[in-house]
Formats: structure tokens, C-alpha cells, sequence
């Protein structure tokens, strides 16, 4: 198990039993339910995380790693630069900002949005 | 400067300038609003700015400082330097990270873009209780744009979290175990496994809030079957964990700096590292300590709780104090900051613990005995850690280290400054002063106090001054600083000032969490 996973399950364990102490000492709904799905939230994670270390191999992980344990194939190198963040940043603060001045600008965010996720996926195959 | 390249750079490095700039911008404006608030308040019944104008003042300050300044401040911090800590490349998701940016930074305009609007900005404290908050009070959009700003600052932290914890866990370069990792690389796993816990709570809040306004729904509104105590309870939840998200990254940055000027390695680093943890979870279970004098919530479990934290956060002091115990040490700039934030924080610390006693509490709630507390720890503590922060990793983000001795002028500018502004409003708190109010009667020594705090403001504003002095005059020189000008210990400082498009050219083994340190000196090598 790895120190990540223990974590998770750690942090988990500590809101299940925040959770309860809460509720048994105050007897309050709205504060229990905050803790509850806190503890919901972590505990779905340390599940996933379950999951995906089944086959994980970190050469993180591994103490006495050397640096030739991590080489594999050469992918070559990757740009440092997409316009899709900005754009996908305007356009969600124009979907919320239009909520409040104008449906027309919200309308064009929507609009906006859906076309960089479409970028997105295109530009992902 | 080749403006496109930052406008769509994904390089982590890049993005973390953008958030360090943004939020020092951000900290600009928040000062400048509280001069004019300390200007205001000079002398018993003022007349500088009028109640509407004083009461957005302080909302921009309060929101600016906590949503746009000192977390954004530390998630910048951590874009720069978490890579390059553990050896990495990249973050984990490069788009997402620059996405994460500009919601933050748009946010942030969005929220001040409220000012230009017809009633002004929000004007109902950072806090935003309801039913103040609600629309039947607060009828202007400079509310609405606070809330829809809010939310994109909050979507935006989170995404960072994600991020953050990610390419910690996947990302470490071979050796390179979780029990190797800097502190500050911890402690902003702590803080980011605290913003996936609490700030949708705060998402969660102002939708409801903005559902209520726009849409006539009515979770905070008494008259229509809500209540106003929810939005309490939900801001709250996410409010005081938010502290700690304000306050462990900077712990992270002393406890990075403190062993270097000490010339030995952290004392307790397995204490501290569970410390910081400990701090978190129990920060999830004291949000109603805020709230004591409602007479809603169970006082004696929210003291408990409260009381526990300063446990562990006792543990780091003696951590700390235990680094420098013996130790070689010196008082550069950077070291000078990072002992200011252990007094100053200390005393926020202890008025903090005295406020989590509800018998205290009731006579301190909403009085400047509690502004003056939490600006120890966030001003004192935090924004100390800041200039901190800055005087030590500039030299690896521009390649030039800033002036010294203008260095040490804004060090002692700030550290008088911020006490003589901030220790007599304890006594004002006392004598009764509540706070958000534009003035006060000419009774008692509350004119006095009053006086000393913004001459003592005036001051800290000149030691802002000096640094933006010293920023302009360092980037002229550019005089170089070398990989590693300071002779420290982790693997940021292995690489090239600044450090090359995709991190590192080569790699040191890793076999402790000083890796440079071992690199540097095989004799004294310490193996984990």
C-alpha cells in the first residue's frame, strides 16, 4: 500500500469518525451531513485509488530507484503552449457572467464553451 | 516579452509567475483599500469616505486578501516549485493548470468589476451572511458579481488541487518516495487534500446564495421556510479550513528556508509532516467556532476541537525552534521574514486560543480584539511567509537575487509597521471597538489607538514601496545568482536560474529529502 492510498484511507477513516462523534455529541443535521460527505468524498478516492494501484508501478515509490528505471520509449517533446485554456476560461466566465448581466452573453459562453470542448476532443485523438 | 507565449503558456513555471504576479497585483489594490480604511478610521468620527463606500472598502480587502492574494499566492508558489521539487516535468495536467489560471484571474476581476456598476461593489464583508446578503438588502449587482467571481475563484482552486495532489503522487522522479519530499511539497499536499474538502461547500453555498437572488429561491431566507444559520454552517465549513489553506503552504515555505540559514537539516521531519495533517483534519471540525454566539451550534465540541489544534501546531514551532537549535546560523532577508512570521504568528496563535473559549468569545465576537487576532496570523504570519518566499526562490524563478539591504529595510519597515498597526486594535477590541463600523465616538483611548494603527499602517505601506523599489532595481542589474545561490537542500535548487522549458537537464540520486545537500556533500550524505 502506498503512502498516497494510505492517506486517503487515513483522512477517510478520521471524517467517518469525526462524523459520528459530531452527531452523537451535537445532534445536528446540517453539520453531520457536511461531515458525512466529507467522509463519502475521500473514501470514493481511497476506493479509486484502490483500483489504480492495482497495476501502478511508480518508480517514485521505489526507494532504491535509479534514473534508467524510469526511461522507457522516446516520445520526443511536448509543447508548453495550447490556446485552449484561456479560451475555456472566457468561456465559462462568460456563461456565469452573462447569468447576471445579459442571457445573450451566457448564450455566446455556452456556445463558446462547447466549441473548445469539441477542440478539445479533436485535438486529443 | 512575447505576450502571446503567456497567454497560452502550459508551462508550470510560467503559470506560477502568472499567479504570483496576479495575486501580488491583487495584494496592491488590497492595501491601497486599507489605507483608505486606516485613513478613515484615523480620527473618532471621520468623514473621508461615506458608510457604503467604507463597507465596500472592507469587503474588497477582506475578499481580495483571502480569495485572490495569500491562497492564490501559495497555489502560484506551488505550480513553480512542486515539478521541480519532486523532479518532474510538468504538472499532471498542463491545460487544466492554465484553465485553473485564468477562472482565478477573471474571477478576480469579475469581483472588482462590481465597482463600476451603478450601487458599487458588494458591500456585505467577505463573510457574506445572509439575509445581508440577499437581495431584498443588498439590491445592486455588485453582489451578484461578488457571488459568480467567488465561484469562479473556488472552481478554480479546486481544479489546482486536483492537480497538485496528482502530480505529487504520479510524478516523482525514481527515489524519490513520498517520505522524501520537501515539506513545503507536503504541506501543500495537506492543503490541497483541504480544498477538495472544503471549498465545494463553498461552491455549494453561493449557488444557493445566487439561486435565492436571480431565481427567488429562498435556503437562506427565514420568511420562506430557509435559514439564515445554513449559510453559516456552509461558509463556515469551508471559511475556517480555508485558514489553514492560507496558513500550511507558508509553514511548508519556513520550514524550507529556516534549515538552510540554520545550516542543518529540519528537525523532526516525520512531525512535521504529520503535524500538518493533523492540523488539516481537525481543521474540518471547527468551522462552528465562528458561530459560538448564535446560540445554534454546540459550543463545547467546536472549543474542544479548536483547543486540539494548537497541538500540532505547537509541535511545528518546536520543530522549528529545534532546526535553528545550535545551528549556524545567519539572517538574510529571507531568514529575517521567516523568524518575523514565527513571532507574529505566535501571538496570533495564543489570541487564538484565547477566542476559542466561548466565554471569551462572547465579549471579543466582532470586536477589533478579533481583527486584530486574525491579521496576526494571516498578515503577521502569512504575508510574512510571502515576502518570505519571495526573497528566497527569486533568484531561481528571474536568476538575480534582490537587493539586500533594501531587503532588510522592507523587513524592518513591515515588522514595526504591522505591530504598531495591529497590537493596540487588541486593546480597542477590548475597550469595546466593534468592527466594520465607518467611525467611532471621541471616548476613552480609542481616538489614540485608532491614531497609532494607521500611522503604523502608513509605515507598512512605505515598506511595500522599498520592495517594489528593490523588484525594479533587481530587474535592471540582473546581476546572476547562480543555481543555487543560498546552498540549499532541495531539488529546485539543482537546476539552471531560471530553470529550463521542461525542468531538468540531469538529475541527482535521491536517497533523503535533501537531495542537492548529498549531491554537494557525499561525505555527510544521510540515507532513509
Amino acid at each position: 500500500m502506498t503512502t498516497g492510498l494510505r492517506l486517503f484511507i487515513s483522512s477517510g477513516a478520521f471524517s467517518i469518525a469525526i462524523a459520528v462523534s459530531y452527531w452523537l455529541v451535537a445532534h445536528e443535521v446540517v453539520g453531520t451531513f457536511l461531515l458525512g460527505f466529507m467522509a463519502l468524498a475521500l473514501s470514493f478516492v481511497a476506493g479509486y485509488m484502490i483500483v489504480a494501484e492495482r497495476e501502478a508501478d511508480l518508480v517514485g515509490d521505489r526507494g532504491d530507484a535509479q534514473r534508467a528505471d524510469a526511461a522507457g520509449e522516446v516520445v520526443g517533446s511536448f509543447s508548453v503552449h495550447s490556446p485552449l485554456p484561456v479560451w475555456a476560461a472566457l468561456a465559462l466566465t462568460g456563461i456565469v457572467l452573462g447569468l447576471v448581466v445579459s442571457p445573450v452573453l451566457a448564450g455566446l459562453g455556452l456556445v463558446a464553451a462547447l466549441a473548445v470542448g469539441a477542440l478539445f476532443i479533436v485535438q486529443s485523438r | 516579452m512575447n505576450l502571446l507565449a503567456w497567454l497560452t503558456t502550459t508551462d508550470h513555471k510560467r503559470i506560477g509567475i502568472l499567479y504570483l504576479t496576479t495575486s501580488l497585483f491583487y495584494l496592491l489594490v488590497a492595501g491601497a483599500l486599507a489605507l483608505g480604511i486606516r485613513t478613515q478610521l484615523a480620527r473618532p468620527e471621520n468623514t473621508v469616505v461615506d458608510a457604503h463606500t467604507y463597507a465596500q472598502m472592507f469587503t474588497l480587502h477582506g475578499t481580495a486578501m483571502i480569495f485572490l492574494v495569500i491562497a492564490p499566492f501559495a497555489l502560484g508558489l506551488a505550480n513553480f516549485l512542486i515539478p521541480l521539487q519532486i523532479g518532474a516535468a510538468e504538472m499532471a495536467f498542463p491545460r487544466l493548470n492554465a484553465t485553473s489560471y485564468w477562472l482565478f484571474l477573471f474571477g478576480g476581476l469579475v469581483v472588482f468589476g462590481g465597482a463600476a456598476s451603478a450601487e458599487g461593489a458588494a458591500a456585505t464583508g467577505w463573510t457574506a451572511y445572509a439575509p445581508l446578503s440577499e437581495i431584498a438588502v443588498s439590491t445592486g449587482i455588485g453582489q451578484d458579481l461578488w457571488i459568480v467571481g467567488v465561484f469562479l475563484v473556488s472552481v478554480a482552486t479546486i481544479l489546482t488541487a486536483i492537480n497538485l495532489i496528482t502530480t505529487t503522487f504520479v510524478y516523482r522522479a525514481p527515489g524519490m518516495t513520498m517520505w522524501r519530499l520537501p515539506i513545503f511539497t507536503w504541506e501543500m499536499v495537506a492543503t490541497s487534500l483541504l480544498i477538495f474538502m472544503a471549498f465545494p461547500a463553498l461552491a455549494a453555498d453561493l449557488l444557493l446564495l445566487f439561486v435565492d437572488r436571480r431565481f427567488g429561491g429562498h435556503a437562506f431566507d427565514p420568511n420562506g421556510g430557509g435559514s439564515a444559520v445554513l449559510w453559516q454552517h456552509l461558509f463556515w465549513f469551508f471559511g475556517h479550513p480555508e485558514v489553514y489553506v492560507m496558513i500550511l503552504p507558508y509553514f511548508g515555505v519556513i520550514s524550507e528556508i529556516i534549515p538552510v540559514f540554520s545550516r542543518k537539516p529540519i528537525f523532526g521531519y516525520t512531525g512535521l509532516v504529520l503535524s500538518a495533517f493533523a492540523i488539516a483534519g481537525l481543521s474540518m471540525g471547527v468551522w462552528a467556532h465562528h458561530m459560538f454566539t448564535t446560540g445554534a451550534v454546540n459550543n463545547p465540541f467546536f472549543s474542544f476541537v479548536s483547543f486540539l489544534i494548537a497541538v500540532p501546531t505547537g509541535v511545528k514551532f518546536f520543530n522549528w525552534i529545534g532546526t535553528m537549535w545550535r545551528g549556524s546560523i545567519t539572517f538574510p532577508t529571507p531568514m529575517l521574514f521567516s523568524v518575523g512570521f514565527l513571532l507574529n504568528f505566535l501571538f496570533g496563535g495564543v489570541t487564538g486560543v484565547m477566542v476559542a473559549s466561548p466565554p471569551i468569545d462572547y465579549h471579543a465576537q466582532d470586536s477589533y480584539f478579533v481583527v486584530a487576532h486574525f491579521h496576526y496570523t494571516l498578515g503577521g504570519g502569512s504575508l510574512f511567509a510571502i515576502f518570505a518566499a519571495l526573497f528566497f526562490w527569486w533568484p531561481k524563478m528571474f536568476g538575480s537575487l534582490l537587493d539586500e539591504r533594501l531587503g532588510k529595510l522592507c523587513f524592518w519597515l513591515l515588522f514595526v509597521g504591522f505591530n504598531v498597526t495591529f497590537l493596540p486594535m487588541h486593546l480597542a477590541g477590548i475597550d469595546g471597538m466593534p468592527r466594520r463600523v465607518v467611525t467611532y465616538a471621541d471616548m476613552g483611548a480609542l481616538p489614540l489607538l485608532n491614531l497609532i494603527a494607521t500611522l503604523g499602517s502608513y509605515v507598512m505601506a512605505a515598506g511595500v514601496v522599498v520592495f517594489v523599489v528593490n523588484v525594479v532595481l533587481t530587474m535592471r542589474r540582473r546581476i546572476p545568482a547562480g543555481n543555487d545561490p543560498w546552498g540549499a537542500n532541495s531539488l529546485e535548487w539543482w537546476t539552471s536560474s531560471p530553470p529550463h522549458e521542461h525542468g531538468f537537464t540531469s538529475l541527482p540520486p535521491i536517497r533523503s529529502e535533501r537531495p542537492v545537500f548529498d549531491a554537494r556533500h557525499p561525505e555527510v550524505a544521510v540515507r532513509r
